[in-house]
């Protein structure tokens, strides 16, 4: 393990007056004659690679991309409907900038009561958090044949910013209430999409379906997670023998198989009329199946909560189900966040699995697209699987950033 | 063997029991850690049990709120006496305040927000009236200055002095100590005994499970030695530094002072 050796000594160091960068290299990567020997070899390798990929770059036929750009996003959504994707995206950019500035208002007046200095967001700040965003859609946008998508893209950002400024200006009161004001413009979001004669999920597609299969199957599978858990450790053996049951069996079988189940069984067992749709149907497998994972991971976290804030909580004479709601899951939930979210990546990943079932999402459509006409043994896969892949890095990556930094700001109250 | 009777001592207290223990057993699994426990506790009596580790002494004051279920006997506080009936627990818990040995404070609240807790969500009081009474219980136990920071961010000293306003401030008739200052540096030891010392003279009954003869030589009307889940001996602290009876008294008093 020579490798070790040079940050060891960079840590022993750390007394000595600042030195120049040539100084760290030669004590870093050239302090003994095999390292310099490996630094050498992989500066080769690395540069052999990005020279190889920036002439792949430089080379390779983006058209597949661009004619197909709709398609990767909202599959086959009607073309003179194109208005309820944008609007359901400006009602969504709201939601966001409202919920943030609530937050901010409410993390400022906490500061100001603590008497502690509020560190300031600042739009650099804001564009170094999610460049990783910001980098996709200026990619995104370049494939674009208009410009309108690229105004659209800017009005959906200021929408954003100014509701962040609206929400961050709401009184305190009214505050309270951010959780309804999100719920309805998350349902308006969902409306603008399906309500009034458009286009309800079924017939969704792209990344849009796998963004609704993602925040919805989260937000089905978080309570019901979150009841098995509980079920989990109910003092009630039958409570208690179910949840470990369902969990232990869901845990126990491949996702696709629930999908399959999903498409089939669930088809067979339902009378025709009260069938629900093919997209449904994986949802609700989706859902179940996500159920038992977050079910594991919180009771994880009820582990971490040591049995004394139960007895403390007692003590002051706090009823079970308050307990539980405000020293108990509190506690469980924060040590839960690297896992929980975890949990989301991967699911946001497998909603492409619905793709088995002849559902057009995202990573769908970039296959399929090889087979047009104008692509067709051109052997684009590499363009097209490079520009899935691209989509769903970022939105884990971004997840997983914004994750650790949750966890940062959460630490400060811990023990 | 001779244990004493414990009826009440009514010298110093008000001579009326507000804690009543008859023949309470305690189990767990096969182990009995409570054999037979009788005892009084009069009105605004100070009753301090020492005794060996693994002797029954948390246990019995465990059972007074039933954070431990007795197994036989009856534990009655204030009149009420605690049975399965879930309304009288919850009664008995608003009665009694108790303070861990671990604090226990509740790390993602803040201190104001740990004691106004209880009163907000047990005693529904208003918002703005349990913060007033919080800072009343914070002065008392002298650091209201700390209201707005996180317990992690405090001494031990300090969380247990808030852990003590917790408890007050759901008014109670009883306080109930767990060895409070076991695990305190030792330099913080006194500023939770000098509170303690104020609560006991300002007329709060209280039962503290604690080795230092010195807080049960200032306020203690009575020391209650416990081993082998059994009271051993029953006395003022004068009569266990001077002429404790019993060989394992003798035997345990020679290794704590």
């Amino acid at each position: 393990m020579s490798v070790e050796t040079p940050v060891f000594e960079e840590l022993t160091v750390e007394v000595e007056p600042a030195r120049g960068p040539m100084d760290w290299v030669r004590k870093n990567l050239f302090n003994t004659w095999y390292n310099a020997v490996l630094t050498l070899a992989i500066a080769a390798a690395l540069m052999l690679a990005l020279l190889a990929l920036a002439r792949w770059l430089v080379g390779a036929d983006f058209e597949i991309i661009r004619v197909n750009l709709r398609l990767f996003m909202i599959g086959g959504f009607p073309a003179d409907q194109l208005w309820r994707p944008w609007a359901s995206t400006y009602l969504i950019a709201t939601m966001v900038g409202v919920v943030a500035g609530s937050l901010a208002a409410g993390a400022r007046d906490r500061a100001s009561e603590a008497g502690v200095p509020l560190i300031g967001t600042t739009f650099g700040q804001i564009v170094l958090r999610f460049w990783p965003i910001i980098a996709l859609v200026v990619i995104i946008l370049a494939f674009t044949t208009t410009i309108t998508p690229a105004l659209l893209t800017i009005g959906a950002a200021a929408a954003g910013l100014g509701s962040y400024y609206l929400g961050r200006a709401l009184p305190r009161t009214v505050r309270r209430w951010t959780w309804l004001i999100a719920l309805i413009l998350l349902v308006g979001a969902y409306l603008a999409l399906a309500g009034f004669g458009g286009v309800g999920w079924e017939s969704w597609g792209g990344l849009q379906l796998n963004l609704f299969l993602t925040v919805a199957g989260i937000m089905f599978a978080f309570p019901l997670g979150l009841l098995l858990a509980m079920g989990r450790r109910s003092s009630l053996p039958v409570i208690r023998t179910i949840s470990v049951g369902y969990i232990e069996f869901v845990r126990g079988v491949p996702l696709i198989t629930l999908l399959l189940a999903g498409a089939f069984a669930l088809g067979f067992i339902l009378p025709r009329d009260l069938r629900p749709g093919l997209v449904t149907r994986m949802l609700i497998a989706i859902t179940l199946f996500e159920a038992a994972y977050i079910a594991e991971v919180v009771r994880g976290g009820f582990q971490a909560v040591p049995a004394g804030q139960v007895e403390a909580a007692q003590a002051v004479g706090l009823a079970p189900l308050k307990t539980m709601r405000l020293i108990v899951l509190p506690q469980a939930l924060r040590a839960t966040i690297p896992a929980m979210v975890g949990q989301f990546i991967s699911l946001f990943k497998d909603t492409t699995l619905v793709a088995i079932l002849g559902v057009t999402e995202l990573l769908d459509a970039t296959f399929i697209v090889n087979s047009q006409p104008d692509f067709l043994g051109k052997g684009l896969f590499v363009v097209t699987l490079g520009f899935a892949g691209l989509v769903f890095w970022v939105g884990s990556y971004t997840m997983s950033r914004e994750s650790r930094r949750l966890e940062r700001r959460l630490g400060v109250g811990e023990r | 063997m001779t244990t004493q009777t414990d009826y009440t001592d009514a010298t110093q207290a008000t001579g009326e029991a507000i804690i009543e223990l008859e023949e309470v057993d305690k189990f767990f699994g096969d182990f009995q850690a409570l054999k037979g426990i009788n005892m009084r506790v009069g009105r605004q009596e100070v009753v301090v049990v020492i005794g060996p580790s693994g002797g029954g002494k948390s246990t019995l004051i465990r059972c007074i709120n039933r954070l431990e279920k007795h197994d036989n006997g009856r534990v009655v506080v204030d009149g009420i006496d605690l049975s399965d009936d879930v309304r009288n627990i919850q009664e008995v818990r608003r009665e009694t305040g108790m303070v861990f040995q671990q604090f226990n404070l509740f790390p993602h609240l803040t201190v104001i927000d740990n004691v106004t807790l209880a009163p907000r969500q047990v005693r529904k009081l208003p918002k703005k009236d349990a913060e007033a009474l919080a800072m009343q219980m914070l002065t008392r136990v002298k650091i209201p200055e700390q209201a707005r920071k996180y317990p992690g961010q405090l001494s031990g000293g300090q969380q247990q002095r808030v852990a003590i306003a917790r408890a007050l401030a759901m008014q109670p008739k009883v306080m109930l100590f767990d060895e409070p200052t076991s695990a305190l540096d030792p330099e913080m030891i006194k500023e939770v005994l000098d509170v303690m010392i104020e609560l006991a003279r300002g007329g709060m009954t209280m039962i503290v499970v604690t080795h230092e003869m010195g807080f049960a030589r200032a306020v203690a009307n009575r020391v209650v030695f416990m081993a082998e889940g059994e009271i051993v001996e029953v006395g003022t602290p004068e009569h266990f530094f001077t002429s404790p009876q019993e060989e394992r008294t003798k035997l345990f008093l020679s290794q704590i002072l």
